[in-house]
């Protein structure tokens, strides 16, 4: 019974799932080629380890961990900002290599992604391995990153797949080998799978992925909700999810935030920091033309407590000038002036597409469309001359301190050493390679 | 409309609005619906706009110097080894890494460990890194070579 596939049928689908490996590292690694086999992490300016290189990880770093404990544990590690317009742009290029493929990419995450290959091994002339060993080649050569590829019956299979063998792991698993891979893989480990529903399975004596593949539909339906029996169809080999191809067109919410060093108890400027993650998560809203209709704000204290409050918006808006009374109503019932902070977010939540905004009657709208001429003005002087070239005086006063002093507030070498032509603002879209030639 | 009939009441309707009209053959001629429109004088056509045909077969210059845009990335210039094929300290080139290497090729190679930026000559089985400079030697990998790309093409923007 243990050794009998889940299915006989080898490839009814072809779903594969590229991760890339230590992403924001092995960019740093990519771009600096005299860090390649060095411990590296990222993460210089936000005081913790963003991302650590394979090299780092083999010595003990963790994500989330200071700076001072990687350094006792790794005297010898790299620690660089991070630069994230120079890993946007590494990954959008993964993403371009991927669809030369196939065209079903489906952009996951700023470094993970899910294609359907469905279909291609007539175009191809070879065997899905043959064609997932080759999108990995491109992406390494190319980029010079490398990159963990699973291939598998379902999204599901498919990440399984990914995280078998990392770094630099390629593994198939077609329909007659699942339960070859299930079988020593804890229930938890499945995508989709959190401790508690682990537990509640635990509780009829399922620890493995395979034990829960194996259970009957009868058992499922009457234990488990909708989506755990998506993934009990999926770990069986029949696609459920499937691979949705459009880029990130729309967000459920936006959420801005930062964190700056030292620590301020001063009234105005931890205001200021909070109206420039609104100005910012409104720039990003109305890029997507999006409104929000419930504003978030937050606050952490140096001694990393959280305070926020959630506030219902009278009317959907992506205008700071609508929300600055909301949002200084709610700094004023979370701040505490014997306290310092070190960083402050705003959420924009329950974001309606901006078109399918109702005013009530007592909107005044003349105000509304002088407003949205006035923003879409701004907006249009940023893509000329850069972001915030015009912004609003409350958040000048971040501008009193830089974002990090000291050794944290070293900045990436892209945005230091800049070519005839760019700004401190906008640069070429294009990632440098720091070689002395 | 089921019926053959539905559809002559319909049309003769139509006829008496001056809609539609027969000609001896009982087929129909199509009126004007609208009322007329005057004219508000006449305007003279030049030539159409040259913009649309004749420019849909132009290239940018990102399209001109960037073959293949997954695997180009820039690099700042700093010695002075290749002047004489005019690259300059301080001048920007594009690196292709999805290219293959060819012999006459600028490259951006590391041997033994060093990184350089020079003409590649493959002579046989041997390779020649060769610079644009008297003032400097060529070099033959004596343990290892690595290519990290092409250079195809050089930038140098002056105000």
């Amino acid at each position: 019974m243990s050794n009998q596939p889940l299915t006989i049928r080898s490839w009814p689908r072809a779903i594969l799932h590229l991760d890339a490996d230590a992403f924001f590292a092995s960019c740093e690694q990519a771009i600096h080629p005299e860090l390649k086999g060095k411990p590296v992490i990222t993460g210089k300016e936000r005081g913790i380890v963003a991302a650590a290189s394979y090299e780092a990880k083999a010595r003990g770093v963790q994500r989330g961990m200071s700076l001072y404990e990687v350094k006792k544990v790794c005297p010898d590690v790299v620690i660089v900002p991070s630069d994230y317009e120079t890993y946007s742009l590494f990954s959008v290029r993964m993403f371009g290599i991927l669809r030369r493929f196939s065209p079903d990419v489906e952009e996951y995450s700023i470094d993970e992604a899910f294609v359907d290959l469905t279909g291609l091994r007539r175009s191809f002339h070879g065997p899905y391995g043959m064609i997932a060993g080759n999108m990995q080649e491109t992406v390494e050569r190319e980029l010079d990153i490398t990159v963990s590829v699973g291939v598998s019956l379902s999204k599901v299979l498919a990440k399984i797949g990914s995280k078998h063998n990392k770094p630099h792991g390629l593994t198939l698993i077609p329909g007659r080998d699942i339960h070859l891979y299930l079988e020593k893989l804890p229930i938890e480990k499945v995508w989709g799978i959190g401790p508690n529903t682990a537990a509640f399975l635990g509780k009829f004596g399922i620890t493995t992925a395979l034990q829960f593949a194996r259970k009957d539909e009868g058992f499922i339906s009457k234990h488990l909700s909708k989506p755990y029996r998506e993934i009990w169809d999926e770990l069986n080999g029949r696609s459920v999810y499937p691979v949705t191809v459009e880029s990130k067109s729309s967000y459920q919410s936006i959420s801005k935030t930062k964190t700056f060093t030292p620590p301020s108890g001063d009234k105005t400027f931890v205001f200021a920091q909070l109206s420039k993650n609104l100005e910012n998560a409104c720039i990003k809203a109305r890029r997507y033309k999006l409104a929000a209709t419930k504003l978030i704000l937050f606050v952490r204290t140096q001694e990393f407590r959280d305070s926020g409050v959630e506030l219902k918006l009278s009317r959907p808006s992506a205008y700071p000038s609508d929300l600055f009374g909301p949002l200084q109503k709610g700094f004023d019932h979370i701040y505490q002036s014997n306290c310092s902070y070190r960083q402050t977010g705003v959420v924009l939540g329950d974001l309606l597409s901006d078109n399918n905004v109702q005013y009530t009657l007592f909107d005044d709208t003349a105000r509304i469309e002088k407003m949205s001429r006035v923003y879409s003005t701004l907006d249009m002087l940023s893509e000329k001359f850069g972001k915030y070239a015009v912004h609003h005086a409350t958040s000048l006063p971040t501008k009193l301190q830089t974002q990090h002093e000291g050794e944290r507030g070293d900045v990436p070498q892209r945005t230091k050493d800049l070519f005839k032509g760019e700004n401190k603002r906008q640069r070429l879209g294009l990632p440098v390679l720091h070689i002395k030639v | 409309m089921s019926s053959k009939n539905a559809v002559y009441k319909l049309v003769n309707k139509l006829e008496d609005l001056k809609v539609l009209e027969k000609d001896k053959k009982g087929r129909l001629i199509p009126r004007s619906i609208a009322a007329p429109v005057k004219m508000l004088g006449t305007v003279e056509a030049g030539f159409p706009s040259p913009a649309e045909e004749e420019l849909v077969d132009t290239l940018s210059l990102d399209n001109l110097l960037i073959q293949n845009p997954e695997a180009t990335f820039l690099l700042k210039v700093s010695g002075d080894s290749m002047s004489e094929a005019g690259i300059l300290p301080g001048d920007m080139v594009l690196v292709d890494k999805g290219e293959t290497p060819k012999s006459g090729d600028i490259v951006i190679a590391e041997v033994d460990g060093e990184w350089t930026m020079k003409y590649l000559k493959k002579r046989g089985e041997s390779v020649v890194l060769i610079p644009a400079n008297p003032k400097y030697q060529p070099i033959r990998p004596k343990k290892e070579l690595k290519i990290a790309g092409v250079v195809t093409a050089v930038l140098r923007k002056y105000r």
